[in-house]
């Protein structure tokens, strides 16, 4: 089949590779109709993130039809011919983790726990596509993919709705989803989001759905900007205006209720520290250039909340500790415990509540994505989400 | 049924490779290897390298190891005792063990893989059988290897599951003491915390997560050392069937 490998820093490539098997009871093999490339692929690609390995098949946002099941899987779960997304979280479905509705953080789906134990303690799930650290499952930017614990992720689309519009349950839909309830929002609250990527899109439209009444979102990309304006959002264009002023005249001097982090580890500002941040990454001192979390700590409103749905790797230093203590704020954070969210959201998108194709700007065969990577990197062309589609040959896209 | 006394000789060639001598080397090709490659792991790798090279430089062989990890199922003591109870399952979850015969109701023959993926045998007999407390095993006195091992259930105070602890103990004397001490490391316990996380898994889940021979792209020199690291690849049994024991299944 053909997949898309990572090969090395910004280097990836469209292989020939081996068809997967099941390898275990509970696995499912997909048949791929739709995959995505994620903001967070953008942190492999380029090469900040530890523990990827040449030859690794990216992709953790696809959907598709189950063509095989395995002997542990019930057939009233999931059987040959279902059509499918599939979360980008593995969870088993039985472990204290998994009991508790925190899926993102199952005990047993990764393999390699014992790496991410060294790194965060105890480990969080496994996932598709990423570091060997969790997990190195095979990806699904691929014409097939392994499923494993397939009677407890994917989930299950009638006929009749378009992959484009459910192919985002796979993860950024319940990703800006949970990033939104993490905002404990009341309703009438302020939230502000920084970064209006795919993501931050999905956050955005979610505080509203959650009951907030304004969002103040943070970007420099004049596309994104406005997409973010059609769905209700006031904008600031940190290129443009000093952010922590303009919030603060926005609240009237109060702040935000919450702040919402959806950038991570390659953030982009402005200033000394930045630049501190920028030399430490490039020198491998650091992962992380971790500007706006500092900043949304400083912004938010005494007692608020701030919500980091935005992926970070590892450490990050000059974080204003004695302003998250002395204004008694919370931080909320974790991968999506996708198994919550994918099917109250996809009964949204059912009934008309949002249609999840508005942030498609690039539809390609899986054959282009390496070009893809990189122009939904470099942000051109009005690159916001790309979708990839395994089965159509390169041809006029 | 005869122990098979003429796979455990050794050269001293393999013998010399896994020695502290022979990670010194290796340690230092690493560091080599991690600071020419220059890319993201490039840190990690010599970091790696130096630190094994310390550890080798500072410790020598184990004689004899003691160890010992808890983990907490999600499972009631019954369960886990049934599951680990079946000495057959040992091999489910025991990363080394390649295999348990189950002899009788407390005899037992063991094959684990030692270094090279060399067989090496014993015969086992449980000493302590506590339905749902308690087993312990150890190898019987004429075995070529002295080993003994225990493992307790004890219900959480909540309700919550059992607290699994198991003890795994080599002692020097038999002949292949320096071989068993080698394949268990320098950090034994590390060991035995995973096959401990395997047997939660195969309770809780039914099943021991895995990637090993999964698809991929080309790895290149330097992925096909980390495949074995990451266990993509390896020596383990293919993973079974199993029921799953937890609350939910």
């Amino acid at each position: 089949m053909k997949a898309v490998c990572w090969m090395g820093k910004e280097n990836m490539q469209v292989h020939n590779v081996p068809d997967p098997t099941i390898l275990n009871p509970r696995d499912a093999i997909v048949r791929i109709t739709s995959t995505c490339i994620c903001g967070s692929d953008l942190h492999l690609y380029d090469g900040y993130v530890p523990t990827m390995e040449q030859g690794d098949i990216m992709g953790h946002e696809f959907m598709g039809e189950v063509v095989e099941v395995g002997p542990g899987v019930s057939r009233d779960k999931l059987k040959v011919g279902d059509r499918v997304v599939v979360p980008f979280t593995i969870a088993c479905g039985n472990c204290p983790s998994c009991q508790d509705k925190l899926w993102s953080c199952c005990d047993n789906s990764n393999p390699n726990a014992w790496i991410a134990e060294k790194m965060m303690g105890y480990s969080p799930s496994g996932l598709f596509g990423y570091t060997h650290m969790l997990g190195g499952y095979a990806g699904g930017q691929a014409q097939y993919a392994r499923v494993p614990f397939a009677d407890i992720g994917p989930i299950k689309i009638p006929d009749g709705i378009p992959d484009e519009k459910v192919v985002f349950l796979s993860d950024i839909f319940p990703t800006g989803y949970m990033g939104a309830e993490n905002c404990n929002i009341r309703p009438g609250d302020t939230v502000a989001v920084w970064g209006c990527g795919p993501v931050g899109q999905f956050a955005i439209r979610s505080c509203f759905m959650l009951g907030a009444g304004r969002v103040i979102a943070i970007d420099r990309v004049p596309e994104r900007l406005e997409m973010a304006r059609a769905a209700g959002a006031e904008t600031l264009n940190f290129d443009e205006v000093d952010v922590l002023e303009a919030l603060r005249e926005m609240t009237g001097n109060q702040g935000p209720d919450a702040c919402m982090d959806v950038v991570g580890m390659e953030a982009s500002g402005h200033g000394i520290v930045f630049a501190m941040d920028k030399a430490k990454q490039m020198m491998r001192a650091s992962m992380d250039r971790p500007i706006v979390v500092r900043q949304a700590i400083i912004a938010c409103k005494k007692g608020g909340t701030v919500s980091v749905p935005g992926v970070y790797a590892s450490f990050i230093d000059n974080v204003p500790m004695g302003a998250y203590v002395n204004k008694g704020l919370t931080m909320k954070t974790g991968q999506t415990h996708m198994m919550r969210y994918m099917q109250p959201l996809l009964e949204r998108i059912q009934n008309g509540d949002i249609d999840p194709s508005f942030v498609i700007s690039h539809v390609l065969p899986i054959d282009q994505a390496p070009e893809a990577y990189k122009t939904f990197r470099d942000k051109r062309d009005r690159c916001t989400k790309v979708v990839l589609k395994p089965w159509e040959s390169a041809m006029a896209a | 049924m005869t122990p098979q006394h003429s796979q455990l000789s050794f050269d001293r060639d393999s013998k010399d490779l896994l020695s502290s001598k022979g990670i010194l080397v290796g340690a230092a090709a690493l560091m080599a290897y991690g600071i020419t490659r220059r890319s993201k792991t490039s840190l990690a790798l010599a970091t790696a390298g130096g630190l094994m090279a310390l550890n080798a430089s500072r410790s020598h062989n184990p004689s004899h190891a003691h160890t010992r990890a808890t983990f907490l199922v999600n499972a009631s003591p019954e369960q886990a005792y049934q599951l680990w109870r079946d000495f057959s399952n040992l091999a489910r979850f025991m990363r080394h063990v390649k295999s348990v015969e189950v002899l009788d109701e407390t005899h037992s023959e063991w094959v684990v893989l030692g270094p090279m993926d060399r067989e090496i045998r014993w015969y086992a007999e449980i000493i302590e059988d506590v339905k749902n407390e308690r087993i312990s095993w150890r190898s019987r006195p004429d075995s070529l290897v002295q080993t003994s091992g225990s493992v307790e259930f004890r219900p959480h105070r909540a309700g919550r599951g059992t607290y699994v602890s198991a003890t795994v103990r080599y002692t020097p004397g038999g002949k292949l003491s320096k071989t068993i001490a080698t394949m268990l490391g320098k950090h034994p316990q590390f060991m035995v915390r995973e096959d401990l996380r395997r047997f939660k898994a195969l309770l809780e889940a039914g099943e021991t997560p895995t990637t090993l021979g999964q698809s991929h792209g080309p790895r290149g020199v330097h992925g096909s050392v980390e495949q074995v690291l990451f266990r993509e690849t390896g020596n383990l049994a293919a993973p079974q069937a199993a029921q799953a024991y937890s609350k939910t299944a």
